[in-house]
């Protein structure tokens, strides 16, 4: 989608290259699922993700995915090779079935958005801050010791799996990102600004004002390519169904 | 996981919160291997205190940024809201080894506790599951029982001194408990008793789980801020709020039979 262009290309300016691992979807090695209210307590947790006031980041956009193919990827070390609270980056971009803005509805972006705090992978506690753009995980002890051991691999693939079954969803890149060495303050900024372009989608279609100078979003409007255009036009269509 | 809640209620100044705090030492001695979560739900927040224990952030400043963050428009979504709830309370249990705690807090505005008592009995409903025993120690009188805070309570601990005020409060609380059918059992604990104290003529009580006398030990541990953990197990409150303990934990055990 053209909105979140020039931040997928801010974000791929931010990482290397190449990832430390990548792969396919494969459903089979989803994680097995946790109960959605569980704690897991500090006794029974080997380290968290962002945790220890260290960096912490959740993300998503929508754009193409490389190649439509449904993929993740790991910058820095696995589950299996941390020992201690890590800056953590969670980013996921989604590619939609129809990326027209005749189609284009901020609830669409929502909904697969919030797919994400439904996912509850057994030993692996996700809490997700929408707010502050901020995902911090309590890894189990016992999911650690488990053969295999819980990976990045188990929990992307039951995050696509789970984002899959949004109709409008086409395919997904999940990206991990445990590697310190990356800036997560730069992908945390990038991430609050994903989140101010889909605020203003929302925006676009809830108001019918069309005072940019006295609008909250107009930086943002100011900033992105398109948004104006699309509160514009969709003002227009609005006003012709009115008539 | 099957969860026992205990709620402490009463009237003001009786000694709920030494009571709950007895409670949760003897629950964590005798079941080391149990998750015990502490709920200070009186907003003048003295278990912390009599456990020990300094929280950094209580339920309402939760609240209170989730408040914020609807105001500066961050949030709206309820499905956001959830996972915002969800992000921040971790953030404000406290654990020790087996032990877990987290306050209320103290609603900085004033005016009435409404939207964190509901804010409270949603998060009790969402993590109790997680715990072998809760035990809640209730604010004075019969607004988190009126307002349906605790609605799964297991046993309800009724605590009053020997004065008539007292008894007609936890008579209250009974009969407005019992009317919304709030908790499987009730039993009453009379604290700070003089000798010769009986309860056996005081009509419609429930079942007398102990009388505790005056106890100079706790009293002086209260002076000095100290917390539960250091009292002795020969003094009145602790060998009193054993024997009720061992009371409810018998009849559950003969229930589960």
């Amino acid at each position: 989608m053209k909105l979140y262009e020039d931040l997928i290309a801010a974000i791929r300016a931010l990482l290397p290259a190449a990832p430390d691992k990548s792969c396919g979807f494969d459903p089979a090695l989803c994680a097995p699922p946790g109960d959605k209210n569980a704690i897991l307590f500090r006794s029974d947790t080997a380290f968290e993700l962002g945790g220890s006031g260290k960096a912490s980041v959740n993300c998503t956009l929508f754009g193409a995915v490389p190649g439509a193919r449904d993929a993740l990827a790991l910058y820095g070390k696995d589950l299996c090779e941390l020992t201690q609270d890590t800056a953590f980056s969670h980013l996921t971009l989604v590619q939609l079935k129809d990326e027209s803005e005749e189609t284009l509805r901020y609830e669409k972006l929502q909904d697969i958005a919030f797919c994400q705090f439904q996912l509850y992978p057994k030993g692996y506690h996700i809490r997700i801050s929408p707010a502050a753009c901020k995902e911090q995980v309590r890894v189990a002890n016992a999911a650690l010791r488990q053969t295999p051991p819980l990976s990045f691999l188990n929990v992307g693939c039951s995050l696509i799996s789970l984002l899959k079954t949004q109709p409008d969803v086409a395919a997904v890149k999940t990206v991990f990102i445990t590697d310190p060495a990356i800036d997560h303050t730069a992908l945390a900024a990038l991430a609050r600004k994903a989140k101010q372009i889909t605020a203003a989608v929302q925006h676009t279609f809830e108001m019918n004002s069309l005072d940019c100078a006295s609008c909250k979003m107009k930086p943002v409007c100011d900033e992105v390519d398109g948004l104006r255009a699309l509160h514009f036009k969709k003002e227009e269509e609005r006003k012709k169904h009115d008539t | 996981m099957q969860t026992t809640i205990f709620a402490f209620c009463g009237k003001g100044g009786v000694g709920k919160t030494s009571l709950s705090a007895a409670f949760i030492r003897l629950l964590k001695e005798q079941y080391p291997q149990k998750r015990i979560l502490a709920v200070d739900a009186d907003p003048a927040v003295g278990l912390s205190t009599a456990l020990g224990i300094e929280p950094h952030l209580t339920l309402d400043d939760i609240r209170l940024r989730i408040a914020q963050s609807i105001d500066k428009g961050e949030t709206a979504d309820a499905v956001a809201l959830l996972s915002e709830a969800k992000f921040h309370l971790l953030d404000c249990i406290t654990e020790r080894d087996n032990l877990s705690f987290f306050a209320i807090g103290r609603p900085e505005a004033a005016g009435c506790y409404c939207k964190v008592n509901a804010y409270l009995k949603q998060v009790l409903e969402m993590i109790a599951g997680n715990y072998d025993y809760v035990v809640i120690d209730g604010e004075a009188g019969i607004e988190q029982i009126n307002r349906r805070v605790m609605e799964r309570v297991d046993c309800l601990v009724l605590v009053s001194d020997p004065s008539q005020k007292g008894i007609r409060v936890i008579s209250t609380i009974r009969n407005v408990a019992g009317r919304l059918a709030a908790y499987k059992k009730c039993g009453v604990i009379f604290n700070r008793t003089r000798d010769g104290f009986d309860p056996a003529p005081i009509e419609n009580l429930p079942p007398v789980l102990a009388v505790i006398g005056d106890d100079p030990e706790q009293a002086d541990r209260d002076m000095r801020g100290e917390s539960v953990f250091s009292l002795s197990a020969s003094s009145p409150l602790y060998r009193g709020a054993k024997q009720a303990l061992d009371t409810l934990l018998q009849e559950t055990s003969d229930e589960t039979v």
